[in-house]
């Protein structure tokens, strides 16, 4: 079963690229903040995609801040413990 | 007779037997005739005795089993008959119970709700779709959802018994699972056969389903498709790939014996059934990715919506595009290497 273990890998690995980009020095230059990004109109059934992009960045780094901590510790245990 | 050692039995009052057992009865000489009144012969009382327990003590099995000993007219076998199948109907419905919960089994019956012709034809298309006219799937119910005045959850899909362009489970499952069968058998011949490969090969076919819908669903977030179809359907949908997978592999091996993609064979029945696959899923998720025009018409806002809706549906159009042909095309690569 290494396959599921080299997903859980990348999985991990790609939430942790996401959630580790700084607010204010990056996603703010870049307007790529809910409070940086002014949409046209205040409906938000009809957002482009990038609205919905940036939404999904700012929720994902909202949700898994704790548990990525969590998981990020346990796989430091078994890689530099467990081998 | 075995029948007096029990004394009298209670008046009978109309016993109807409530399960209606169509098991022939299993023995070879004819049944005698002297059977008690009131009742039905033998084969009726092995499901009437766990409907009317108790006062009957009569001897059922007396004329059943004939030579194989005369075990059932114990009354401590009946007892522990008994109790057997109320913890058999007991663990069923734990059962049901807690499967229920995490699975929807009414769902997925009306996906293998199918026939032999339909599993045919279907095959046939998924190979072969050029030629078909109507990809709608046929609704029963009430009225559809684009027409005034009808219900919007009376109305139901068909199964597939009905209606050829419906999805179903059970082609994709049977053929992830001769896919599964179909690489470790090439790889046997190969001589390269281990026991892991059956783990490995099958962690590759979920992977590439669970990759692909959670693309689809990201496309679907961030274009603002709404998610009228069920997940199971798209599931469906991307488990017809390994049909084509499971021809270009086991075609390609018979041919040359080597991988799949190795020579013009293989490269051609590859690309052929990606075609014909890619072909397939464009015309039967165009109804699921791209909303039906008599839907947005019925809004309030009317001005606004033909407007924005035609960068809309060429976002969507070009989505449904790309992710037929091109996702479709990396993913069965994937599946083909040998």
């Amino acid at each position: 079963m290494s396959i599921l273990g080299k997903i859980l890998y990348v999985t991990v690995l790609l939430l942790n690229s996401i959630v580790v980009l700084s607010q204010d020095r990056f996603l703010a230059r870049i307007n790529f903040t809910p409070a940086t990004h002014r949409r046209s109109f205040g409906d938000s059934a009809d957002d482009g995609v990038k609205a919905k992009m940036i939404q999904l960045v700012a929720s994902v780094r909202t949700l898994m801040k704790i548990p990525l901590v969590i998981v990020n510790i346990l796989m430091a245990i078994y890689e530099l413990v467990l081998g | 007779m075995q029948r007096a050692a029990y004394g009298q039995s209670p008046p009978l009052h109309h016993p109807v037997p409530q399960h209606v057992s169509t098991v022939p009865q299993l023995r070879s000489p004819p049944p005698p005739t002297s059977q008690p009144q009131g009742y039905d012969g033998s084969p009726y009382t092995q499901q009437q005795q766990h409907q009317q327990p108790g006062p009957q003590g009569q001897a059922p099995g007396g004329n059943f089993f004939g030579q194989y000993g005369n075990f059932v007219n114990d009354p401590a076998a009946q007892i522990a008959q008994q109790f057997g199948q109320q913890a058999f109907r007991q663990g069923t419905a734990l059962l049901e119970q807690n499967v229920n919960r995490f699975v929807n089994v009414s769902a997925l019956k009306h996906y293998f709700n199918v026939t032999n012709s339909y599993v045919v034809n279907k095959l046939f298309l998924v190979l072969f779709p050029w030629r078909h006219k109507p990809w709608t799937r046929r609704q029963g119910g009430g009225a559809a959802p684009g027409v005034a005045g009808g219900s919007p959850e009376a109305w139901y899909f068909l199964p597939p018994r009905d209606d050829i362009n419906s999805p179903d489970m059970y082609i994709p499952v049977m053929s992830v699972v001769t896919y599964i069968f179909v690489r470790t058998l090439i790889a046997g011949l190969q001589g390269k056969f281990q026991p892991e490969l059956f783990g490995s090969i099958a962690a590759t076919a979920l992977v590439v389903v669970i990759l692909e819908i959670m693309g689809l669903k990201l496309g679907c977030y961030l274009l603002n498709i709404s998610e009228r179809s069920q997940l199971l359907d798209l599931v469906a949908y991307s488990g017809y790939k390994f049909v084509g997978v499971i021809v270009t592999i086991a075609i390609s091996e018979i041919v040359n014996g080597g991988k799949g993609t190795g020579g013009w064979v293989g490269w051609s029945l590859f690309v052929y059934t990606f075609l014909a696959n890619s072909l397939f899923l464009m015309r039967s998720l165009k109804y699921v990715l791209l909303p039906e025009n008599n839907e947005q018409n019925r809004g309030p806002m009317q001005t606004m919506h033909p407007i924005d809706s035609r960068a809309k549906r060429s976002q969507r159009t070009q989505f449904l595009f790309g992710y037929s042909y091109i996702v479709q095309a990396f993913l069965m690569w994937i599946l083909c290497r040998a």
